[in-house]
């Protein structure tokens, strides 16, 4: 029942039909020693394994006077549900960071984590150690459901763990059935014959696009649910998990000057009550979206695309056909905070947590902190989980109350416990994307720029009392959106190295996107901006409006 | 043996074959002679009554040892018995026993006799043995562009007659085209032996001395880049020359350069020494201003013990034997006056050429004179020096100037252009290389090119990589093995990815393929050798002896050549 456009495939379809089940000749490449690229085809089939090909863009140019090729490697995300680690999973990661890639640990906007410059002949070595661990990258990237997100805190709910056993049920049931991992990087031998790859759910066309899935329990929404292409968004009653309200059609990525494309929030269609209900409704909102996507035109490929081409009642109407139920009207909920709860918290099984602060998720050991070694004395101990949240942030999970004091004291000790005290309240809710030096499509910088910016905002926001507000501030490099910069109160959108877009009116929990102020700013045109904004803020807010409502009304809202 | 004249003629008859056709041709040749088929214009072996005599030769590079061979089967067929032997090889007891005693030696490092040669060269240095029944002739092979010009030769010629030995003909010195000389010399050997037979007295007879200077260009650097990317623990520059007038080489040919010192040394040697820089000073080899001297014609750093030992006597003190920079030599063992140290300038050695390969191609860079120079460095008691030629090479601007010389190698040459190739040139190996893949590639050539090639790190080290990227993709290049020698917990080398190719490389040898080794002799070039040898040995199941004189063939053939320093 495929409802192709007539406009031909983009090149990627071919590339993942001919792929032999994401087999590629990725064997081949990793043997081409003259180069550490991939070959063009089969940058396209690793994605499906968890990586990108890409190069350090600071040293291009001088290597192309040196007649080097530039400075391929690879980029490898973890397929993380939930984001948790075991103490040991850590330990592993942390050697594995030191031995074959550059070191830094970066917690993603997504709640995993990934290691960047591993050398094409440091993959398989990288992923046999990560196996080692019990760890893998399968689709965390390519056009399949990626990483599952689901509110990272425990004490945040006492049905905390149920809802977040639902992030691994769907990643498992959304898997690829291809052994082409276990074969390539694992030397599993050829099992073709052995397993069955017949694969009911992604054929041997996968998704048009990429596909992303988050799981929030209100009042929380660190998650950012309404970002994902599903959201769910979890009913309790006091201690019971009712159920879920089904959100499609989230999405942020846009492109400069091409108005066919939109970032926009998903639209809750219903409520389903079951287990068995909920996870086949998810299922066939891929096959709808298998079926009906743009496969020609990757910029509409996405699942918000397909939602307004149908239309939501067009799409519930063929998602019901194929669950063969009806969805029930969406329960009421209310979100009321996005941000993490910095500190330590408990939670009702009485173990503690500790969510410390990670500069734009990049762990590491600098003159702030040393959350690198911290991280790596607290694993040694082996008395904790390791959680990451969606505003790359990372918490020591499920302390007995008899090792806190132990765990605090080695926070202390590192610095971390400083920062996470000590950062503004601007700065602790502040997201960037990785952007330069690793980030192909990057404009502008983002993770590397943004600190330095805050701390220049920092005493624009005293100069005008707004220190203790925790305004969302966002930037990326880029109009993709992976620091969900247009889900900000104020966001930073790349345009040109040094240039941004100046996004306002967003709320703070996630409920309402920004809209585009002021385009391509230079720092100085940033600074004088806001120091604008926040005095017309002060002046004019209702009560204890926030400054993304305000600004919402005074500025997008009215014109 | 044969006269300037009909010499002339066949080195023009010859200059028309290929190389492969002269092998067939000097097959056919010897073959004629064996079954007596002997052209009638042989010399005629009588008159010659001398009946057994010992040719030896040092060398380091393998002239010496090509004359010796020719030399020896010239002799054969005058039916004189020769001993030909390396000097390494010689058993030194043997010498007071020689009667006519041949020697062909040359000159290496900074007028040094070939390692080869070492023993027997302190041998009879230091030992005062009486080899009066010797009668001898030293040919001396050298290069005119070093300062010391067969030095080694000459002590050994002095030192046979002080120790009494009867000199048959004066010391022969030849340039690095060395074959009409040599010719020459055998001639006149010839005669003398017919003298000596004849009764004759043995005046030696004097040779005049014919040097050819070498023609000096004058270049301007249009390009210096470290292909080493930054985080790399070498450095090897590609710097690309330009000339007025186009310089006549071939790839595979070298460059020599002559070093300049460092400025900052030289200011320094005249402020201790109080000379006056602009001053006129004449020494045994030039006339110049004592700054001109002291950068740019005289070697100031590493003296041999030799000068440290004159600097001694100068300045009237005893100094241990060693070696060290003329800056440090002054601070510890100062002169008490300029005069003095004008003394010392007279004492100190001119610069000694360094070579460099050719790295382009004259057909496909248009005459440019493309190097790839490695900065040499290397520790002395903990602390870590620069090699005098390559970091003034490596030190250069773009617009600099330099002046060079072409040093031809005639063997180092591409094949016919159906024959294939197997390039082995780990490190700045790699230069020529560049140039035989890049004028393959200029005119078409349809024999297979093969490149091995190594260095320390793949992100960092891959000298040229884009280059070779590129003539893989047009299929110039046919394949390329690479060796990363600290990218690995275990050290991986070249010789390693040879054995890898064992069964490749023994068929495309079957077929005919040229194998070309470039790049340090120690230990590459020698541990490169052992593999082939091993791959030999294994692929065709022969013994070492056969795996060796499989080789030997080969290079007789000009088909395994090397270039190694
Ligand atoms: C690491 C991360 C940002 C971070 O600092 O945390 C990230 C990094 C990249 N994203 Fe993203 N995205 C990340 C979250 C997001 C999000 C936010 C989210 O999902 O909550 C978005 C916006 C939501 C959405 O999907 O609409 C996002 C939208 C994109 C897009 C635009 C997709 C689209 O619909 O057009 C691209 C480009 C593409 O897919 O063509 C992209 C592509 C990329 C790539 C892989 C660039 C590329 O395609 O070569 C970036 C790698 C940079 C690097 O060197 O690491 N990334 N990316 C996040 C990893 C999440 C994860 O663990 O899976
Ligand atoms: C045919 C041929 C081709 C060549 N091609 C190339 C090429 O393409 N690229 C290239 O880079 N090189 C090439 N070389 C090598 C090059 O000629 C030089 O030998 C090399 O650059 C080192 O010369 P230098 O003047 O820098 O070092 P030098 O100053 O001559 O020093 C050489 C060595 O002497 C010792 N030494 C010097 N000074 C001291 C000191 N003060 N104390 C203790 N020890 C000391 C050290 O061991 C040092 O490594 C080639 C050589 C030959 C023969
Ligand atoms: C590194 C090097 C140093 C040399 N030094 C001298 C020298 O000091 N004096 C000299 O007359 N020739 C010198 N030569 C030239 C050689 O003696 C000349 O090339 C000769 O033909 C080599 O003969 P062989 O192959 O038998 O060793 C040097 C050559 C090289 C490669
Ligand atoms: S937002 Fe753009 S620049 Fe930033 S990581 Fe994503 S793709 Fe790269």
């Amino acid at each position: 029942m495929s409802k192709q456009e007539h406009t031909p495939p983009s090149p990627v379809e071919r590339i993942k039909q001919e792929s032999r089940g994401l087999r590629g000749s990725i064997q081949e490449s990793l043997t081409d020693a003259i180069t550490g690229q991939m070959r063009e085809d089969d940058t396209q089939v690793v994605k499906f394994h968890g990586m990108y090909q890409q190069d350090d863009r600071d040293v291009r140019e001088e290597r192309a006077k040196k007649k080097l090729e530039n400075l391929y490697s690879f980029m490898i995300r973890l397929r993380l549900p939930g984001g948790v680690l075991s103490a040991d999973q850590w330990l592993a990661t942390h050697h594995i960071a030191g031995i074959h890639s550059t070191g830094v640990i970066k917690i993603t906007t997504r709640q995993t984590i990934q290691l960047h410059g591993i050398l094409k002949s440091h993959i398989k070595p990288t992923i046999q150690s990560f196996n080692a661990a019990q760890l893998d990258s399968i689709a965390t990237c390519g056009d399949i459901n990626r990483n599952v997100t689901s509110n990272a805190l425990p004490s945040h709910s006492p049905l905390h763990q149920q809802v977040h056993a639902y992030a691994d049920k769907i990643s498992t049931m959304l898997m690829p059935k291809s052994r082409a991992y276990y074969e390539i990087w694992l030397d599993e031998e050829l099992l073709a014959e052995k397993f069955d790859e017949t694969d009911p759910l992604y054929e041997d066309r996968y998704l048009p696009r990429k596909f992303k899935i988050g799981i929030a329990i209100p009042p929380n929404n660190d998650v950012d649910v309404l970002t994902n292409d599903i959201g769910l968004i979890a009913i309790t009653e006091g201690n019971q998990l009712k159920g879920f309200n089904i959100a499609i059609g989230g999405g942020l990525s846009f492109t400069h000057g091409n108005d066919a494309t939109y970032p926009r929030l998903a639209t809750v269609i219903g409520f389903t009550d079951t287990e068995e209900k909920t996870l086949k409704t998810v299922y066939e909102i891929l096959t709808v979206q298998r079926d009906f996507g743009n496969r020609s035109d990757r910029k509409q490929a996405r699942l918000k695309y397909t939602v307004d081409k149908l239309g939501v009642e067009g799409f519930k109407n063929e998602l019901e056909k194929r669950i063969g139920f009806k969805l029930a009207d969406a329960k009421p909920f209310s979100f009321t905070q996005r941000k993490d709860d910095f500190g330590w918290s408990q939670s009702n099984d009485g173990l503690w947590h500790y969510t410390a602060f990670v500069e734009c998720g990049r762990v590491t050991d600098d003159e702030n902190a040393s959350t690198k070694t911290a991280l790596y004395e607290i694993a040694k101990l082996n008395k904790s989980a390791f959680r990451f949240t969606c505003n790359q942030n990372v918490i020591i999970a499920d302390v007995k109350e008899g090792h806190k004091h132990l765990i605090d004291t080695l926070l202390n000790q590192y610095g971390v416990k400083t920062i996470t005290q000590t950062s503004s309240a601007i700065r602790l809710s502040s997201l960037a994307c990785v952007a330069f030096n690793t980030c192909p499509l990057a404009l502008a910088e983002a993770q590397r720029y943004i600190p330095s910016l805050i701390t220049k905002i920092e005493p624009l926001l005293a100069k005008h009392n707004l220190s203790q507000d925790d305004i969302v501030l966002r930037m990326t490099g880029c109009p993709n959106g992976c620091g969900r910069s247009t889900a900000a109160e104020i966001g930073f959108v790349g345009t040109a190295y040094g240039l941004y877009n100046l996004h306002i009116g967003g709320d703070r929990l996630g409920l309402r996107l920004n809209k585009k102020y002021r385009e391509n700013l230079n720092e100085e045109q940033i600074l004088q901006t806001l120091d604008e904004l926040f005095l017309v803020y002060v002046k004019e807010k209702k009560g204890n409006e926030t400054f993304g409502d305000f600004t919402y009304s005074k500025f997008v809202a009215a014109n | 043996m044969l006269v300037e004249s009909r010499l002339q003629q066949l080195h023009e008859f010859v200059s028309t074959f290929s190389k492969e056709e002269l092998v067939w041709i000097n097959g056919y040749l010897s073959g004629l002679l064996q079954n007596g088929h002997a052209p009638q214009r042989q010399l005629d072996p009588v008159g010659v009554a001398v009946k057994r005599i010992t040719i030896l030769y040092g060398t380091e590079t393998g002239n010496a040892k090509k004359l010796g061979y020719s030399f020896a089967s010239s002799a054969k067929k005058k039916g004189i018995s020769t001993k030909l032997m390396g000097l390494d090889q010689y058993r030194l007891t043997d010498l007071a026993k020689e009667e006519y005693f041949f020697l062909i030696l040359s000159t290496h490092g900074e007028g040094e006799p070939p390692a080869a040669a070492k023993k027997f060269y302190n041998f009879i240095h230091e030992e005062d043995i009486s080899l009066s029944n010797l009668k001898f002739a030293v040919l001396g092979l050298g290069d005119t562009s070093y300062p010391l010009f067969c030095k080694a030769a000459e002590d050994v010629d002095g030192r046979l007659s002080e120790l009494g030995a009867h000199c048959m003909l004066p010391l022969q010195k030849c340039d690095v085209d060395y074959e009409e000389q040599a010719a020459e010399w055998l001639e006149k050997i010839y005669d003398g032996l017919r003298k000596t037979s004849t009764g004759h007295s043995s005046k030696p007879i004097v040779t005049e001395q014919k040097i050819i200077t070498k023609k000096i260009y004058k270049g301007r650097i249009a390009a210096h880049i470290n292909l080493n990317d930054n985080r790399s623990s070498k450095e090897t520059f590609h710097i690309e020359i330009r000339t007025d007038d186009r310089p006549d080489f071939q790839p595979g040919d070298a460059i020599g350069i002559y070093p300049h010192n460092r400025v900052d040394i030289v200011d320094k040697i005249i402020a201790i020494t109080g000379i006056d820089p602009s001053k006129k000073v004449t020494t045994p080899k030039a006339t110049a201003s004592v700054q001109e001297l002291l950068t740019k014609q005289l070697n100031i750093s590493y003296l041999s013990s030799a000068t440290v030992q004159k600097h001694a006597r100068i300045v009237g003190t005893t100094i241990p034997e060693t070696r060290m920079d003329l800056l440090d030599l002054l601070r510890i063992y100062p002169v008490k006056n300029p005069d003095q140290f004008e003394e010392v300038i007279a004492i100190l050695n001119p610069h000694s050429p360094r070579l460099y390969s050719i790295a382009s191609s004259p057909s496909a860079h248009d005459g440019e004179v493309h190097l790839t120079v490695a900065r040499n460095i290397f520790n002395v008691s903990g602390e870590h020096g620069v090699g005098l030629c390559s970091d003034f090479l490596c030190s250069l601007n773009e617009d600099d100037t330099v002046g060079f010389y072409v040093h031809k190698n005639r063997d180092f040459k591409l094949p016919a252009a159906e024959k294939d190739i197997i390039m082995i040139g780990p490190g700045t190996g790699i230069a020529p290389f560049r140039s035989f893949v890049a004028e393959r590639d200029a005119i078409g050539a349809t024999g297979r090119n093969w490149l091995f090639f190594g260095d320390r790190n793949f992100t960092t080290d891959f000298l040229y990589q884009t280059e070779w990227q590129q003539y893989m993709a047009t299929g110039v290049l046919t394949k390329i093995n690479l060796a990363w020698s600290r990218d690995t917990a275990t050290k991986y080398y070249v010789q390693d990815e040879l054995k890898k190719e064992a069964y490749e490389l023994t068929q495309w040898l079957d077929n005919g393929a040229y194998v070309y080794i470039c790049g340090n002799k120690d230990p590459m070039s020698r541990d490169v050798e052992e593999a082939i040898m091993d791959i030999l040995c294994q692929q065709k199941n022969i013994s070492r002896d056969e795996a060796t004189q499989f080789l030997d063939h080969l290079s007789d053939q000009g088909r395994y050549v090397k270039d190694v320093y």
